[in-house]
């Protein structure tokens, strides 16, 4: 039992972190691959401002040859609502409603995060030579902050509505930035395409080692939906980070005895099933895209009804 | 350059005490820290300095500056050396305070309900009834054990010649003890040596002294009530210390949204539905607590909750209405009180206060402007304060206007000159006027203070205001044995 405000900043708090964590990771990966100007594949920025910045054409195409500019807008800018500055000062903020309920190391960690991307100089950092050091000792304290959490943080309710928050964004994240790369070859599954094409958006997901250990079949296209949809054992699939959720969620509800635990918990339980008992073979060839929408739009409503019925409390 | 030779560059001012060196020599309770701090250089102590900086700051133990539309966040400065007091010095605080605290109590029981020391004339009524902070809505209410203050942080300040004063007495949402603990904390791993050498006087108790009180507050003989610190937010600028708290003494820290009132009782809004919460360490102050009854534009507070206390369903700590008793023109008459309720001298004296009510203390005053300090009676935190010796000429022209005008709104205190003691300022050790907040916690058992308090320093040359509003810092402060 704990405050509903306190779960729903906690919740966000995770949310929000999560979401840093998948910001710098596709901003690691696509700074990396665009030096490889040589080849055909050498990324701009344009998906990444299209999912992590709200752009219109015309700034999206001034930014996406822009290295600079593209890490300012991304990781420094706070008109962007979702660079990483607003999103760690989002998350801060959550955690300071929730101090008491947060080991004080997970706190100081999450200080340092917001107190590195605050500073004055972020921007001049991000703009030199010295750039990738910076993403590299940004992404190292996002990893230690979920590492300091998963060591510190007590295996009460706190903890589950955390990665609740976490689980819920990080689903969210994949089936994004994975159905805009399948957009991009028109969905079409059977037309070869070579792994390299999909290497930009299985280093975002951290998924590119583990696809060359598990699968080398000719039809790479339909590997890398398969991974990012279906596979248990890949930490940043849909499948992976529902079962997560599956777990947080069914012990938030034993220790809850709300009236309307039943109905919340069914249409989780549809949601997950609809990705569960299906595969690539079940999915239509035309019907990719909207088994992504669907599943992405369904996890949306989960997230909301999950927060009409614990976070009430204003 | 050696700490040595910068400490031998130490000089205190003529005519004020200091509380390490007199006329050239260290006194015995500084002895070993200057003796440790000789051994040490200038660069190893700005480390220092840094390393307690950086302790502050990851902790989040900061405040929000705003310049280009952007909050930066700043630590309260913190000077490293500590402030020493010796057991004998204390042994004379402690009971002054006690002696203090028992009193306001009284003085609070009887002005919300017999009312006989103003029907016996020792205070004027007016002087009561005309202080905006005399509570009419909590006349008649009974509280546990008659205690309405169970913390207070009586400000206390030593004069020239090492005399101990009661400045004020801060006795509704007294805050800046989480800066007394953490200040000990950054300390000892700052200057792990000195602890060593050093008989210090424990502090790190105040959270389970506290969490002790407010357990036995609540309203009926239960195993585990339910208690609950309540803050304004994250915006309030002490809401570090309000989480501070809560942690230390697990309680839920809960804001006035996460509360509601009905058939009299509190309950809190929790993931399973409501729960009934028992006594309340509010940090909020009256005039926000119950919109129903006080300002009704108030967000903070809880709608109904005076109702839950008058019925005795809640216990709210501090006690509402204690204001008339900080207030800064009742403050002159506690010795009197002390006499009255205690038929005891007071131990510890009050710096002498003008009323300026009587025009002979009021026209005294104008012909003395610039010896005296002029306060607002029903401000704190240096706000409203007039120093007469400091301020320009029109700034005192005002301070007169705005004395005819209200005279009850104002008191006239001669300037005390602060005691001072060494600061670690600019690689130099400096002489700077500190005050001593101790931290007294009142309980059915009696009044526990921890030894020693918040050490308030006012880091500016030569400034006798160590408001943190004002340019203050604050100092780690060793009783020692």
């Amino acid at each position: 039992m704990m405050l509903s405000r306190i779960a729903d900043s906690l919740f966000w708090l995770n949310r929000y972190m999560e979401r840093a964590d998948g910001l710098l990771r596709v901003v690691r990966t696509n700074y990396i691959m665009s030096l490889d100007k040589g080849s055909d594949n050498a990324p701009t920025w344009r998906q990444a401002l299209t999912v992590f910045a709200r752009l219109d054409e015309t700034e999206c195409a001034r930014l996406e040859h822009d290295t600079p500019l593209a890490l300012k807008t991304l990781l420094a800018e706070t008109d962007n609502v979702n660079s990483l500055r607003v999103i760690v000062t989002k998350a801060r903020e959550n955690a300071r409603g929730a101090q008491d309920h947060i080991s004080k190391e997970v706190w100081e960690q999450l200080n340092q995060m917001y107190h590195f991307v605050n500073q004055p100089k972020l921007a001049e950092l991000l703009s030199g030579a010295g750039a990738l050091e910076s993403i590299d000792r940004l992404m190292r304290q996002s990893m230690l902050f979920n590492g300091i959490a998963e060591a510190t943080m007590p295996r009460a309710l706190g903890w589950r509505f955390l990665n609740l928050g976490r689980y819920i964004e990080r689903s969210l994240i994949t089936i994004e930035m994975s159905d805009r790369q399948f957009a991009a070859i028109g969905y079409n599954l059977e037309e070869p395409r070579e792994i390299l094409q999909w290497k930009y958006l299985l280093l975002s997901l951290s998924g590119y080692e583990l696809h060359l250990k598990m699968y080398r079949t000719s039809n790479a296209s339909r590997d890398v939906l398969h991974q990012v949809l279906f596979d248990p054992s890949f930490t940043r699939s849909v499948i992976y980070a529902l079962g997560r959720v599956d777990r947080y969620f069914t012990d938030v509800l034993a220790e809850s005895n709300r009236v309307d635990n039943v109905s919340l918990s069914r249409y989780f339980k549809s949601l997950y099933s609809s990705v569960r008992y299906t595969d690539v073979d079940i999915i239509p060839h035309n019907g990719i895209q909207a088994f992504f929408s669907d599943v992405k739009g369904r996890i949306l409503e989960f997230g909301k009804r999950l927060s009409q019925s614990f976070f009430s409390y204003s | 350059m050696s700490a040595e030779t910068i400490l031998h560059h130490y000089e205190s001012k003529d005519g004020f005490w200091d509380e390490m060196s007199a006329e050239k020599t260290i006194r015995p309770q500084y002895a070993k820290v200057y003796d440790l701090l000789q051994q040490m250089d200038v660069g190893s102590l700005q480390q220092k300095e840094k390393l307690a900086n950086e302790l502050f700051l990851n902790q989040g133990i900061t405040f929000t500056v705003y310049s280009d539309n952007a909050g930066i966040e700043r630590i309260f400065p913190f000077d490293i050396i500590p402030r020493i007091i010796t057991a004998a010095e204390w042994d004379h605080v402690e009971r002054g305070i006690k002696q203090r605290l028992r009193t306001l109590n009284l003085f609070l029981k009887d002005v919300y309900s017999a009312q006989a020391i103003l029907k016996d004339q020792i205070i004027p009524a007016s002087l009561v009834a005309s202080c905006p902070h005399f509570t009419r809505e909590v006349y008649g209410i009974t509280v546990p054990y008659d205690i309405y203050v169970h913390i207070a942080g009586i400000d206390i300040i030593r004069g020239d010649n090492g005399t101990f004063y009661v400045l004020e007495d801060n006795l509704r949402t007294p805050s800046g003890v989480s800066y007394m603990l953490e200040n000990r904390e950054v300390t000892k791993r700052i200057f792990p040596d000195m602890f060593t050498s050093n008989r210090i006087r424990l502090v790190s108790n105040y959270p389970l002294i506290l969490h002790q009180i407010l357990l036995s507050l609540a309203p009926a003989q239960m195993a585990r009530p339910t208690v609950v610190l309540l803050t304004p937010g994250i915006y309030n600028s002490a809401y570090y210390e309000h989480t501070f708290l809560a942690r230390q003494m697990g309680i839920a820290l809960v804001e006035g949204r996460d509360l509601v009132v009905d058939k009299n009782k509190v309950y809190m809004k929790t993931t399973n539905g409501l729960e009934q919460v028992h006594v309340i360490y509010r940090r909020i102050d009256d005039d926000f607590l119950d919109p129903l009854v006080f300002r009704p534009e108030s967000a903070l507070g809880v709608p109904g909750i005076m109702g839950a206390y008058r019925k005795g369903n809640v216990a709210i700590v501090n006690a509402v209405g204690n204001g008339v008793a900080d207030d800064k023109a009742i403050y002159a008459h506690v010795p009197a009180m002390i006499r009255y309720y205690l038929n005891e001298e007071p131990i510890l004296a009050n710096v002498p206060t003008y009323n300026l009510r009587n025009p002979d203390e009021r026209k005294f005053v104008f012909d003395h402007l610039d010896q005296v300090v002029i306060k607002r009676t029903n401000e704190s935190g240096g706000y409203g304060m007039v120093m007469g010796n400091k301020a320009r000429d029109e700034e005192l022209q005002r301070a007169k206007n705005d004395i005819h005008n209200d005279p009850r709104g104002f008191i006239a205190q001669p300037i005390i000159k602060l005691s001072t003691v060494p600061c670690f300022i600019d690689g130099k050790f400096q002489p700077r006027h500190v005050d001593l907040r101790p931290y007294a916690l009142c309980g059915p058992d009696g009044v526990q203070i921890v030894p020693g308090g918040l050490t308030r320093v006012a880091l500016r040359e030569g400034s006798l205001v160590v408001n943190s509003s004002q340019g203050g810092g604050s100092k780690d402060t060793w009783v020692v044995d």
